[in-house]
Parts: C-alpha cells; sequence; structure tokens
C-alpha cells in the first residue's frame, strides 16, 4: 500500500521546563558535585533508604541521616541504550545504563563507562564515581576495577 | 458481592491512525461495543475513560472523548495506571456495579501515540518511571527498563536472544491473522536477530510498537443481564490487582514482577482456579522478556523455565496454554490505555467461540488477563468464564 499523505494542523506549542525544589535532599545533588553518592537513614528505626527520602514511611519519623554510600558496587544488571529520548539526543554514543550493588546493600543506578556492552557482565565490580557532564547535568558513573 | 458479565465489547484498528482523533477513534470501539450488546447509551448508566493521555494535546481527555460518544451526564470517571489503565479502567467499572451504585457501565481505553516525534515519546514514557532519580540523570525508557529484566534473566536463567526473538515469532504469527493488528505479518527468527539494537539485548523486533487505538469493555450486573436478555454473558471470576515501586533500585532482583506474581495469587484466590485451569491468555508482552516473565510470574511454568516454553511451543494454538492469539502487544500494537480492553476483548470473542481462524481449543471456558502497568507499578490480573 502507497503511504498516503494525510491532511493535518499543527498544535499551539507547548514547553514544560520545572523549577524542582531540592531544600530536602540537596545533600545528594551536593554529594554528586563531591564524586559521593548519598542515602538517607531514619535516625528513629535504621531504614535505609536508597534513592534518599526525608520522611521514613516506616515510622514516619522525619529525622534522618544522610550516608555516603560506599564507592564499590557489583553490577547487578545493564542495557546498552541506542534510544535518545528528548533531553538526551545531544549524547552521540549509546549509553550503558546498569545497576550496582553496594555493600550496604543499596541498588544504585547509573550508566557504566570504562567498558564496552560486548565485555560487561553480570557480577563485574566497579568503582562508583560521580561526574557533571559538559551538558551540565550531575550523572553517576561506574567504572570497572577488574578486567572482564 | 454481585456478579458482573462482560456484555459487549468494541476494538478498533490498531496502528498509525493519522486519519483519525482521539475521539473518533474511542468511537469506532465505543460502537462496536453498543452493537455487540445490543444496546444504546440510555442503558449506561456510567463512562470510565483510561487513557494514559501523556502524549496528548486535550489535557483531560475524558471529557470530549464522553461528548462525542454521547455520553454525558455518564460520569465520566477517568483512570490512569500506565500501560495497565485500560485494567484499570475495567476494575472501576466493575466496582460501581459489584457496590450496587449502577447497573451498567462502560470502560474505555484509548490512546494516541504517534501524533508527537519518537524522542518525545520516548521522554514522555521514560519519565514515567521516576524521573527525579532515573530519568533526569540517566535517560531511561521503557525498552531499557525491559533490557535490564533482559540480561538478569538471561544471566540467570540462561535465557538466550533467540528464546526472547521466538516470542515475537509467535505473536507476528497470529498479528498476521488479525485484521485490527497493527503489524499484520509474519517474521522469523532471523529477522528479529538482525533488526537494529534498540536497547541491548532488545532489538527493534523484540518491542512492541509504538500505536494507537481504542477498545470498549461494556460490563453489566446479573439482574441487568437478565433484563436485557444476554445471550453470551462473559463472566469476570476475579480482579487481582498489586504494584510496586517506580524506582527500578528499590527492587528486590530483575527476573520477575512481584505484583503479577501477587495479583495472579490474588485472581486465583477469589476465582478458586489455578493456572492449570485456565484455557488460554493474554498477558503484556511490551517487550518479548515481559512475555516469558508472564509465563513464570503467573504460574504457567516454573521460575526460571519461561524460555523453555517457548522454546517447546506450549503457548502456540493447540499448545498446553496458548497465549496471545490476537498478537499480543508485540503485533497486535499496545496504545496504552486501550491495551487492557483489548485484551478483554480477545478473551470475550474466544470466549464465545468467535476467534475465528485464531480460535483457541476451549475446556474449561476460563480465561486469564495480564496488564502490566511499566515495569510492574501496576499489575492487573482478571480471571474470565462462561
Amino acid at each position: 500500500m502507497a503511504a498516503q499523505e494525510r491532511p493535518t494542523i499543527r498544535s499551539r506549542p507547548l514547553t514544560l521546563v520545572h523549577e524542582i525544589p531540592i531544600a530536602r535532599i540537596k545533600r545528594f545533588w551536593d554529594g554528586l558535585k563531591e564524586g559521593k553518592v548519598y542515602a538517607t537513614k531514619c535516625k528513629k528505626c535504621g531504614q535505609l533508604y536508597y534513592p534518599p527520602q526525608v520522611d521514613c514511611f516506616k515510622c514516619l519519623g522525619s529525622d534522618v541521616e544522610w550516608v555516603a554510600l560506599s564507592d564499590e558496587g557489583v553490577i547487578e544488571t545493564f542495557t546498552e541504550s541506542h534510544l535518545k529520548p528528548q533531553g538526551f539526543t545531544h549524547y552521540e554514543e549509546p549509553y550503558i545504563i546498569a545497576i550496582a550493588r553496594t555493600p550496604e546493600g543499596a541498588k544504585v543506578m547509573g550508566w557504566l563507562e570504562g567498558i564496552s556492552a560486548d565485555k560487561a557482565r553480570v557480577g563485574l565490580k566497579v568503582k562508583i564515581t560521580t561526574t557533571i557532564k559538559p551538558d551540565g547535568y550531575p550523572a553517576i558513573v561506574f567504572k570497572p576495577t577488574e578486567t572482564s | 458481592m454481585r456478579k458482573v458479565a462482560v456484555i459487549g465489547v468494541g476494538n478498533s484498528r490498531f496502528g498509525r491512525r493519522d486519519d483519525a482523533i482521539l475521539q473518533e477513534i474511542a468511537f469506532e470501539a465505543f460502537k462496536e461495543a453498543l452493537e455487540d450488546a445490543g444496546i444504546t447509551q440510555e442503558d449506561i448508566d456510567l463512562s470510565v475513560v483510561g487513557s494514559v493521555g501523556t502524549r496528548l494535546y486535550e489535557s483531560l481527555p475524558a471529557v470530549p472523548i464522553n461528548e462525542y460518544l454521547g455520553l454525558v451526564g455518564k460520569g465520566p470517571i477517568r483512570v490512569e495506571a500506565a500501560c495497565a489503565t485500560g485494567s484499570a479502567a475495567i476494575f472501576t467499572a466493575y466496582n460501581a456495579i459489584t457496590s450496587g451504585c449502577v447497573d451498567t457501565a462502560v470502560a474505555i481505553g484509548v490512546e494516541k501515540m504517534l501524533e508527537v516525534d519518537t524522542p518525545t515519546s520516548t521522554a514522555v514514557g521514560g519519565r514515567g518511571g521516576n524521573y527525579l532519580w532515573e530519568f533526569h540523570m540517566f535517560g531511561t525508557s521503557f525498552a531499557a527498563y525491559y533490557a535490564l529484566f533482559a540480561t538478569a534473566h538471561m544471566a540467570k536463567f540462561g535465557t538466550t536472544e533467540e528464546d526472547l526473538a521466538l516470542v515475537a515469532v509467535k505473536n507476528h504469527k497470529y498479528g498476521a491473522m488479525n485484521p485490527k493488528a497493527h503489524f499484520q505479518r509474519e517474521i522469523k527468527v532471523e529477522d528479529v536477530l538482525k533488526s537494529r539494537v534498540v536497547a541491548r539485548p532488545l532489538k527493534l523486533y523484540d518491542c512492541c510498537p509504538i500505536s494507537d487505538g481504542a477498545a470498549a469493555v461494556i460490563l453489566a450486573s446479573e439482574e441487568k443481564v437478565k433484563k436485557l436478555k444476554v445471550e453470551d454473558p462473559v463472566w469476570i471470576e476475579a480482579i487481582g490487582f498489586s504494584s510496586d515501586t517506580s524506582s527500578l533500585s528499590r527492587r528486590m532482583d530483575y527476573v520477575g514482577l512481584p505484583a503479577a506474581t501477587q495479583a495472579a495469587q490474588m485472581a486465583y484466590k477469589i476465582a478458586k482456579v489455578g493456572p492449570k485451569d485456565i484455557d488460554f491468555a493474554e498477558v503484556h508482552d511490551c517487550f518479548t522478556i515481559a512475555e516469558i516473565m508472564a509465563y513464570e510470574d503467573l504460574g504457567f511454568c516454573k521460575k526460571g523455565e519461561g524460555a523453555k516454553m517457548i522454546r517447546e511451543g506450549e503457548t502456540y494454538i493447540g499448545g498446553r496454554i496458548p497465549v496471545n492469539v490476537d498478537g499480543g502487544l508485540k503485533a497486535k500494537g499496545h496504545p496504552l490505555g486501550a491495551t487492557g480492553c483489548s485484551m478483554v476483548y480477545e478473551v470475550t470473542k474466544q470466549l464465545r467461540n468467535e476467534g475465528g481462524r485464531r480460535q483457541v481449543p476451549l475446556k474449561n471456558y476460563v480465561a486469564l488477563t495480564h496488564n502490566v502497568g511499566g515495569h510492574g507499578f501496576y499489575v492487573y490480573v482478571m480471571i474470565f468464564r462462561r
């Protein structure tokens, strides 16, 4: 069947850009600039939260301490994404999204760098670091500490 | 609790529907459902509109849809549960009837996804995970999320890329026999393996298409079924539901969807049946790995043996438990809000023996739908009987 030109009209454009308040979670975003990934721990019941949250849903307390997670991780799973959503189309190469488990039992999402997807594997040991990308956005980055 | 039956179903053609606006494709499905039930809008007490709607120019789609369908004054309630929105709409309509609030309700699932470009659609979808802690930093998408499950499943159970491809091959075979499907052509394992990588190990043919479409399901109480003299009601035996975290990093593992297991156990318990009693199923195969995990999460096989089921052809018509014989999300298409309603459309037709060339053999006249929102955020498992 030949492709058919169908008539359309264009909607009025809508731009949505949010100013996201980080007053209560600033430690996390500052941590990324210092090379650290922070979780929260409820001072009352000890529950660890990653991603961090400042209210404990277990005991309903809102007194948490910020704890820097260990920089040692083990890859639980990963994918090399060739799909570029709006906001990421300026990244030229595919990026590897991975999840690493820390000794504290937290699971951290990050970009796996310094290894090809062919060589990456579940169980790979990595160092958990952070970076500020050239576009100004921070990221958590995993670097292999062993050869695959 | 009052019994509830499906008395009418309708399904628009799925695919790139640049011939129609949202309301018009909703009408296609709704008209078919009304005619199937042999009733008019007068007989309907409540309208529930399921639309994720995040790609639309209409911010509040339920109202214009309700107006277009001639349902002003009957609700509407707008429902959203990610890719399980259609099932959530049915659940809402069902509860309004079991509670005695209304006698008849329609669930209309509808989505237009192709009016925006692909990077926009991918972003709107990806931001449906957990924006702040995942998308913002890592550009996650649903293909990437399911790829993370695929990698873990392959590492733990030895599932292979060929196994994933076999799911696509099966579902395309049935899509080719479904005139309402987005993709109506058969494919081979090599086609899948050679298609371009989307999110490793998932390739283009491991992924459902981005589709437009609508489906409608009309429900009625037992009393109303008698009053309307409905000849072939399909009874909703059970609706099980559960949910999970939005953050993938808060999951125990990446080899299954616990919410699906929980929803299935709830549904089996209410319906007093087990996986062995199910004649056939419609499962949420948004990506090929999702169908393999569904076999396991629903108890059709043991955890880790999903790939074996597709390798041995157990989910084909004539196999132990046919799955997605309408082409599934993979070939029929996945217009988010429509999907759950479309699953019930297929189940109803099959249970009435109206499956045509794709008719499955019926033994117990019991069927199951499994509709997942996101990567397991929401799961609805429904059991039907005729």
